[in-house]
């Protein structure tokens, strides 16, 4: 939020991507393994949003915790260099969840 | 990139620590060195120092290993191992048996190092499971 930093040009690489998936099956075990080892190769600082609760991606119990059911929305943001491949990734991740 | 570190799973029962294996393996732990010991030498309740010993030999492939104990005569077995067999990169970890193991090994497949590992195991019992 406070610009807190002394260099001016990182800025500008910086991309804020959010995308909402609605979920195709219940948000269990394998589908939450899958979405946190692909959420830790980003650089980018990713958030997982459902029902009001925010939460990292890359801890799994963390993704499992929030119970997210199908045909319930999930919005992924994230903010950073790769920020447009990470949602990208997770979205695909969550769109194709049995 | 590097190697994997390794994951160690001791319990008292054969059939706990095999369903639990079975678990991780839908969760990704295809490409995690884990090694389970599970009751004792002859398939009874209890734990075994030969099983864990073997057992953190074939999980060491270079990048270290945690050990998981489930409670009790595990953690002592376990410690024993160790105090026995003295190695800066094996370490016991205090955590929830499943949670624990879970995220473990998410971290380890995520390529993460041995301290990454040991606090994503640790962290598990500070995760609500709802």
């Amino acid at each position: 939020m406070s610009p807190n930093s002394d260099t001016t040009t990182t800025a500008t690489t910086m991309a804020i991507h959010e995308v909402t998936v609605v979920l195709p099956a219940n948000l269990h075990a394998r589908p939450a393994g899958q979405l946190a080892r692909a959420a830790a190769r980003f650089t980018s600082v990713i958030q997982l949003q459902h029902s009001g609760r925010t939460i990292n991606p890359t801890g799994v119990l963390a993704v499992m915790g929030l119970g997210a059911t199908a045909a319930s929305s999930l919005t992924i943001r994230a903010e950073g260099p790769d920020a447009e491949q990470a949602v990208t990734a997770l979205a695909d991740i969550l769109a194709n969840a049995e | 990139m590097t190697t994997t570190v390794g994951i160690v799973l001791v319990s008292h029962s054969a059939e706990l620590v095999a369903g639990l294996h079975l678990l991780l393996k839908q969760i990704g732990s295809d490409t995690v060195p884990l090694a389970t010991a599970g009751g004792t030498d002859d398939g009874r309740i209890g734990t075994s120092y030969d099983l864990v010993l073997a057992a953190i030999r074939r999980a060491n492939v270079g990048a270290g290993v945690i050990v998981l104990p489930d409670l009790g005569s595990s953690v002592l077995t376990a410690r024993t191992v160790l105090e026995d067999h003295p190695h800066p990169d094996v370490t016991l970890v205090d955590a929830p048996f499943v949670e624990g193991a879970v995220a473990a090994v998410v971290a380890a497949a995520s390529g993460a190092d041995l301290k990454t590992v040991v606090e994503a195991a640790e962290e598990a019992r500070n995760v609500p499971k709802f």
